[in-house]
């Protein structure tokens, strides 16, 4: 039996290096994680006319997401409830209907199984095709990003972001239309558990002068100081790093969205002209995090960089191994031109070629790889930076930390990873709806923070 | 802005200063001289560009990659520099110890274009990198450059990249091809 509190240790803020190796630990995280939680399957602007489907997986189950004939996105599993054979093969396309290569069983883009072969004259008429539909599975969407959910029981996609979905609300909704994906995506393999990359990206500020110094004094800009962490700067003052209810969070460097863009011209105008439209449709607290440079994970496994706009999911493929997909994201209200050096500048900084993807690889590999060692693997992974620097704040929901470095977003997602993975069900996660954040004690840390901030100030 | 196209196949002698020219970029991208090819065998207007390629059925009819979509690498001469600088910086913690890369070309291929100076070259490549003690990857695909000849030797002015594989197996592709 997975004993999840020896696993997590939310006391101490160490994880057992075994969460990186143990395939029982992964196994269970299939079931009770990517069967359980909400995962991205598109984005509506690729499906938007009756027939277009896209192929993806949700933890190691292939899944196809498709626009039916009514009108709404339908998903199911790609496995023929004859034999289980793939009843879509491409990545993409059109379609009015999926047919099995195996024996020519033909299913609608609802799933529904509508033709079999030879059905009179060798199944004798004697199969109930009603009840052979491909497996279905929940789809919602938030603001045209498509998710997909095994568990008929889990909340509705809003309420699983929470107040996460409060802090998208920046970007997805902003002044205007809202914002989409542009792929296909590219794709590679990395050899490391899926949870270094989501916990990277959903916390680690830390990482970045260092891991990245190479890129960042080459690009200079915003970010140029961070390189080598040789700048003294002031950072508690430049940023801050929340996590929310379900384990979703983020760091954000303030001010500095377009940091790593180096054609940018057409990006920063278009966020100059677009930031006031958002302090005035969202109020002032989300115009401020506009034009900051956002490290985010969606729980569990879809990590994005607002600013730098690449958004990638990390599907696990065995407890060492992921396939990274990444694509990215645009404002629709951008003009075309605009688009298209957005597109440029993340696949040049974070895509399977990038100048910052690639110092990112080895650190992942390693982090899990090292576990095979038995001895290395009964030790624990720190997670502390800024613990009791972190509370409620007045203007941002969920727990805020100090500082874009800290990792207080580290904590609250293994918070999350430790309560899922233990949970029986959905009705014992909500039953702890209240008390979740009982394990960051320092309310008061803001207010104490912000008041004696408002008295220097007073003082000047 | 891939629009130049291969005409009648150029003679013997050309073919083979066009392979020869295209062994020694090979030589020197292994050696790790990337400033050196950066500087001697690019041309100032380069496009550099790896697409992105779903695998899609026969019957759809939606357009190949431009180079106004997403891709894995999609440079001008700028970027391209960039990626070179970045490898000179003492501190790209990955390339220490440096990787051992390893380029193999066949099938090549060289064609007239309209303007005199300028050639189509067409080529297979598997490309290998190993490092650390097991690690090692292999990309095997074909380029369709357009390469220039001037005063001071040939220079690349278009390099289309393209890998056969859907999901590259390996951590990243900061490799030039």
């Amino acid at each position: 039996m997975i004993d999840m509190d020896k696993l997590v240790d939310i006391e101490k803020s160490t994880q057992s290096k075994q969460v990186f190796w143990d395939q029982g630990v992964y196994d269970r995280e299939l079931e009770r994680i990517f069967g359980r939680c909400w995962l991205f399957l598109a984005h509506e602007s690729q499906l938007q006319k009756t027939g277009d489907f896209f192929t993806t997986k949700m933890g190691e189950d292939s899944v196809i997401v498709v626009r039916h004939t009514d009108g709404s996105l339908k998903a199911f599993i790609n496995s023929c409830t004859h034999r289980g054979n793939s009843v879509c093969t491409a990545d993409s396309g059109n379609t009015r209907s999926f047919v099995c290569n195996y024996h020519g069983w033909v299913y609608s883009t609802d799933g529904s199984l509508v033709d079999v072969p030879l059905k009179e004259r060798c199944y004798h008429d004697d199969i109930d095709m009603s009840a052979m539909s491909l497996p279905s599975i929940r789809v919602e969407s938030y603001r045209g990003f498509v998710f997909g959910c095994f568990d008929e029981t889990a909340p509705s996609l809003v309420d699983f972001l929470g107040d996460w979905g409060w802090y998208l609300d920046t970007w997805m909704v902003g002044a205007g239309e809202g914002a989409e994906l542009i792929g296909p995506p590219s794709k590679s393999i990395l050899k490391c558990n899926w949870k270094v990359p989501a916990e990277n990206f959903v916390g680690d500020g830390y990482h970045v002068g260092w891991t990245h110094a190479s890129a960042l004094e080459m690009l200079g800009g915003e970010l140029g100081g961070l390189a080598g962490n040789r700048a003294n700067m002031p950072f508690d003052e430049l940023g801050i790093q929340v996590t929310t209810r379900h384990g979703h969070g983020f760091g954000v460097i303030d001010h500095a969205g377009i940091g790593i863009h180096d054609k940018r011209e057409g990006y920063a105008k278009f966020l100059q002209e677009t930031q006031p439209g958002v302090a005035e449709k969202l109020g002032q607290p989300r115009a401020e995090l506009y034009d900051g440079h956002w490290n985010c994970t969606t729980f569990p496994n879809c990590s994005f960089l607002y600013g730098t706009n690449i958004f990638k999911v990390w599907h696990p493929r065995g407890p060492h191994e992921i396939e990274v997909w990444s694509w990215v994201i645009v404002h629709k209200d951008m003009d075309e031109d605009t688009k298209k050096e957005v597109v440029k500048q993340a696949i040049r900084s974070f895509g399977t070629a990038g100048t910052l993807e690639s110092d990112d690889g080895d650190n992942m590999v390693n982090s899990t790889r090292n576990n095979q060692g038995r001895h290395t693997r009964k030790n624990t992974m720190d997670s502390r930076m800024g613990v009791g620097h972190e509370g409620p704040h007045p203007d941002y929901p969920g727990i805020v930390g100090s500082s874009f470095i800290g990792e207080t977003s580290y904590r609250g997602f293994y918070r999350f990873y430790q309560e899922i993975m233990s949970a029986d069900s959905w009705d014992a996660i909500r039953a702890k709806d209240e008390q979740w954040a009982d394990c960051f004690p320092n309310k008061d840390y803001w207010k104490d923070r912000l008041a004696a901030k408002a008295k220097a100030k007073g003082g000047e | 802005m891939h629009n130049t196209e291969a005409k009648d196949r150029v003679s013997m002698q050309l073919h083979y200063d066009v392979s020869q020219h295209y062994y020694q970029e090979a030589t020197l991208l292994q050696e790790r001289e990337y400033q050196t090819w950066l500087e001697t065998f690019i041309a100032e207007d380069i496009h550099y560009w790896m697409p992105v390629t779903e695998r899609r059925y026969a019957k759809d009819k939606r357009a190949e990659p431009s180079p106004n979509d997403m891709a894995i690498i999609n440079d001008d001469y700028d970027e391209l520099k960039q990626r070179v600088d970045r490898l000179g910086t003492g501190t790209v913690w990955m390339e220490d110890p440096p990787s051992s890369v390893r380029f193999l070309l066949s099938n090549i291929e060289v064609f007239h274009t309209d303007k005199e100076d300028e050639f189509v070259v067409r080529c297979n490549f598997i490309t290998t990198r190993h490092r650390g003690q097991l690690e090692r990857s292999q990309h095997v695909g074909g380029r369709v450059d357009l390469l220039r000849k001037t005063e001071s030797g040939y220079r690349l002015v278009r390099r289309k990249i393209v890998l056969d594989a859907r999901v590259t197996e390996d951590k990243n592709l900061y490799i030039f091809f």
